[in-house]
């Protein structure tokens, strides 16, 4: 062992910050990759890391992480593990592989950028890491799911989802372009870490690993714990960037940055982790509702980052608290009701138990989303299951490209009108679904206003035909992909009943 | 509509279905590996924001637009396939190898024997080369956003790693080395003020500082990994190298010993990218030589700076054939690429 401690030589290896002379210093780190709000270089260059490491303790910790989660991994694969798992499981890890594998790649391009364009070599040196750190995750979520493909030709869209048009990869791609593969250094420490990294990965890595162990899935419980151990050491480059853009007086740039950024996550993160929470996951081996999750994971810490940075909550923080009582519910019906339009195969998961859970975690859910339920169900036993399948498309957000739910929440209670909100700009006409999807958009129209929705694509006439097939097509889904209720709808039967299969 | 069946025959995958009918086994490398930049050549953009947003455009032009294209990156194969797993796993063999050289020459003691001489010229050549090294990490990182296809993105991000794996052993030693022979040499002005003002290291900073700025992928490609690093890593690994060997610091001949295992996987997965790249389209090779014309000599102007240092060693080595240590290794590897 060396004898000297890191603390003794690292900043010998951090301060590598100069001024350019040669070139201009707006080229080598020019706005639009690194926007400084004319904090001055100089000023950058305090910017000091939280968390501290170095290349040999990275690579010697990392080879004996990814020792021991590939050995896992082995020992599963050759194991029946897999195909004794629930199914509405199997659909919750499909989901995330999907939505995740290849974003999690893609986020080390944001990571270099930051590698490149960060204004000061310490920011460099941790994004390098996670240049590095992103590159596993890419990786690791993609090998586990190849070595499924034998037993489950859905795990195929661990790796295709993100060069399809599947609605759903269109929504990730939307956010995730947003938020780092397309985004500036400056923005990317903001938005990626300190927003999303520092709550949402919580949520799904250390949420969804504490269920999968629960299920009996140790490959994925192992996986993701052992991801999030890296997010919540690159995570940390947010905070300095933060503290240097609100000592320079940028408090409200920086506050816009995250109200962005955690109300665009907490959107794709409903669909994907509050499905797969409080529908996906067997009964038995829920340990937490999503919403008690979201209490706890995300309420709770994005309050304390608040407080500890004299930053506000979100001007919606109302809104966002009402949303976590029924948006992923409304979304839950309507991704069952187009389940033909998702890789995985959602989960009705409304049996009678289910529906007693759900009624005590979200008081009155009987009373409104249980009735679509009803009627969901009665069609299923009469075996009429045509009746519980869609005919034609819903409109989608122009922000987060998930389709609205917004009568769903208003029959709910929940919202003041079913209607959703128009906003016209440079002679067109945007549809979004709720005033922060809407506002979003205003803040930065040049970023958002040449994309076309899947349903804009629909009806400027680009998916032919114009047709629920011909939409199947255009989203990559062939007839064995699409989606179907995981368990045939076994909930619809729950009291003995002849199952219909078909659904 | 009617539901979906599931047909009884289905085709059972055994790899990704975009890797299209492999007749061949897929490798976990290339499984791994493969058609990650889903952006890559993208209608109507790369990105799914507005085409016209700005990194839209940038990557547009830098990338899609660079004159350095072939129909397909897809097949390149970096020529050592590694994958994260494996690089770590690499890299955590050679740290270990050398947390041991470094714990026997602390235990011996070495630095407090080197020749005051010697100490003189570590501190004028040796302690701010991290500042170069760290520009090199940037680039890299660059030419790893930049690339079309994940099966060069990956070597140059490890590349920029092994950088950082270099910078830091660096700045290690110059701690140690400022323990014994005074504070002075173990401090942010010590290396800063050299790469900042001191004639020697000005050429190079120009090079570095122009590369770093140089944004059209292909051309960060090459200037970078056929011309500047090369050339510092010559001028680095080998001469320094040679040079501390011929002043008694076997600790320092056996470091940069090390350092040029990495500088070598860097030359041969350039190498074979260029190959790669000349097979498909041999109209490239003027692109190519086209930029090794400005970098190539930009880059021996900037070794070219520093040799005169090597010259002031108590043991010495002439600066030309400093130089011409680094011509010769430039030249070679131009050959390598067939150029």
């Amino acid at each position: 062992m060396p004898r000297l401690a890191r603390s003794e030589w690292y900043d010998l290896a951090r301060d590598m910050n100069w001024k350019v002379s040669y070139v201009e210093e707006s080229d080598a780190w020019p706005d639009e990759l690194s926007t400084a709000k004319g904090i001055p270089m100089e000023a950058w260059w305090g910017w000091d890391e939280p968390y501290k490491v170095s290349y040999r303790e990275y690579v010697h910790n990392q080879a004996g992480k990814d020792a021991s989660v590939y050995a896992v991994n082995s020992v599963v694969a050759r194991s029946k593990m897999f195909s004794q798992l629930d199914e509405g499981w199997k659909s919750a890890i499909l989901a995330h592989y999907g939505a995740i594998a290849a974003a999690e790649y893609l986020a080390s391009i944001g990571e270099s950028r930051m590698g490149r364009f960060g204004r000061a070599a310490a920011w460099r040196n941790m994004a390098l890491y996670g240049t590095l750190d992103e590159i596993r995750h890419g990786q690791i979520q993609t090998y586990f799911p190849y070595g499924l493909l034998d037993r489950e030709p859905r795990a195929d869209w661990a790796h295709k989802t993100f060069h399809t048009n599947e609605w759903g990869a269109i929504a990730a791609r939307h956010l995730f372009d947003d938020m780092f593969t397309a985004n500036d250094a400056v923005s990317t420490a903001i938005q990626l870490t300190f927003t999303f990294e520092t709550g949402f990965t919580n949520l799904q890595f250390l949420g969804m690993a504490a269920d999968a162990m629960e299920v009996g899935d140790i490959d994925f419980g192992a996986l993701i714990s052992s991801i999030q151990t890296d997010e919540a050491r690159h995570s940390q480059q947010g905070e300095p960037t933060m503290k240097l853009l609100i000592e320079h007086g940028h408090k409200d740039y920086a506050q816009k940055l995250v109200d962005h950024m955690f109300w665009r996550s907490w959107h794709v993160f409903a669909l994907l982790t509050g499905l797969s929470m409080d529908y996906y996951t067997p009964l038995e081996h829920r340990s937490h509702s999503f919403k008690e999750f979201m209490d706890e994971w995300i309420v709770k810490q994005f309050l304390d980052q608040f407080r500890d940075f004299g930053l506000e909550p979100s001007w919606y923080w109302e809104d966002f608290l009402k949303e976590t009582n029924w948006y992923h519910h409304a979304l839950h019906l309507g991704v069952w009701f187009w389940r033909p339009t998702v890789w995985w195969n959602p989960d009705g998961g409304v049996s009678p138990a289910e529906r007693e859970w759900l009624e005590e975690k979200y008081p009155g859910w009987n009373d409104t989303f249980g009735r679509y339920w009803d009627v969901i169900a009665e069609n299923v036993r009469n075996g009429r299951p045509e009746l519980t399948l869609p005919e034609t498309f819903p409109m989608v957000c122009n922000m987060c490209q998930i389709p609205l739910c917004n009568p769903a929440g208003h029959a709910a209670g929940h919202l003041d009108s079913p209607v959703p909100l128009v906003h016209d700009h440079a002679g067109r006409r945007y549809t979004f679904c709720s005033q922060p999807c809407k506002w979003i958009f205003e803040q930065n129209p040049g970023r958002f206003q040449g994309h076309m929705s899947i349903i804009d694509r629909f009806l400027a006439g680009q998916i032919q035909p114009p047709t629920v097939p011909g939409a199947l097509a255009y989203m990559g889904l062939s007839p064995e992909e699409m989606g179907r209720d995981a368990t045939d709808c076994s909930w619809a039967f729950a009291n003995g009943t002849v199952l219909t299969r078909g659904a | 509509m009617t539901p979906a069946t599931s047909t009884g025959a289905r085709r059972r995958a055994r790899t990704w279905s975009l890797l299209g009918d492999v007749r061949r086994k897929v490798t976990p490398y290339e499984a791994v590996t493969a058609k990650f930049h889903y952006h890559f050549r993208r209608d109507p953009a790369p990105f799914e924001l507005d085409p016209e947003m700005s990194l839209n455009r940038w990557y547009l032009r830098h990338r899609e637009n660079s004159p350095f294209q072939v129909d397909d990156w897809e097949d390149f194969r970096d020529p050592f396939k590694l994958t994260y797993k494996d690089y770590v796993s690499l890299q955590h063999e050679r740290e270990l190898y050398l947390d041991g050289l470094v714990d026997q020459y602390e235990v011996a003691d070495v630095t407090a024997r080197l020749d005051e001489g010697w100490v003189e010229t570590l501190r004028r050549l040796f302690v701010p080369l991290r500042f170069p090294l760290h520009a090199l990490q940037m680039i890299s990182l660059y030419v790893g956003q930049m690339a079309p296809s994940s099966f060069i993105t990956n070597p140059a991000s490890f590349q920029a790693a092994d950088e950082m794996r270099r910078i830091q052993r660096l700045a290690y030693w110059t701690k140690v080395l400022g323990n014994t022979h005074g504070d002075h040499i173990a401090t942010t002005a010590a290396a800063h003020d050299p790469w900042a003002e001191g004639g020697e290291w000005q050429p190079l900073r120009e090079t570095v500082e122009r590369l770093l700025v140089t944004y059209d992928w292909g051309e960060a490609f090459v200037g970078l990994n056929l011309a500047v690093k090369p050339a510092l890593d010559t001028l680095i690994d080998w001469q320094l190298g040679e040079l501390a060997d011929r002043n008694g610091d076997v600790f320092l001949s056996l470091l940069f010993s090390e350092f040029e295992r990495d500088a070598r996987r860097s030359r041969e997965w350039s190498a074979a990218l260029v190959d790669y790249a000349l097979t498909r389209d041999p109209g490239l090779r003027g692109v190519v030589t086209g930029w090794l014309d400005v970098w190539t000599p930009s880059a021996e102007r900037a070794c070219d700076g520093l040799a005169p240092l090597f010259e002031k060693a108590p043991e010495p080595i002439p600066a030309a054939d400093v130089a011409s240590a680094v011509r010769a290794q430039l030249a070679q590897l131009r050959t390598t690429c067939g150029l």
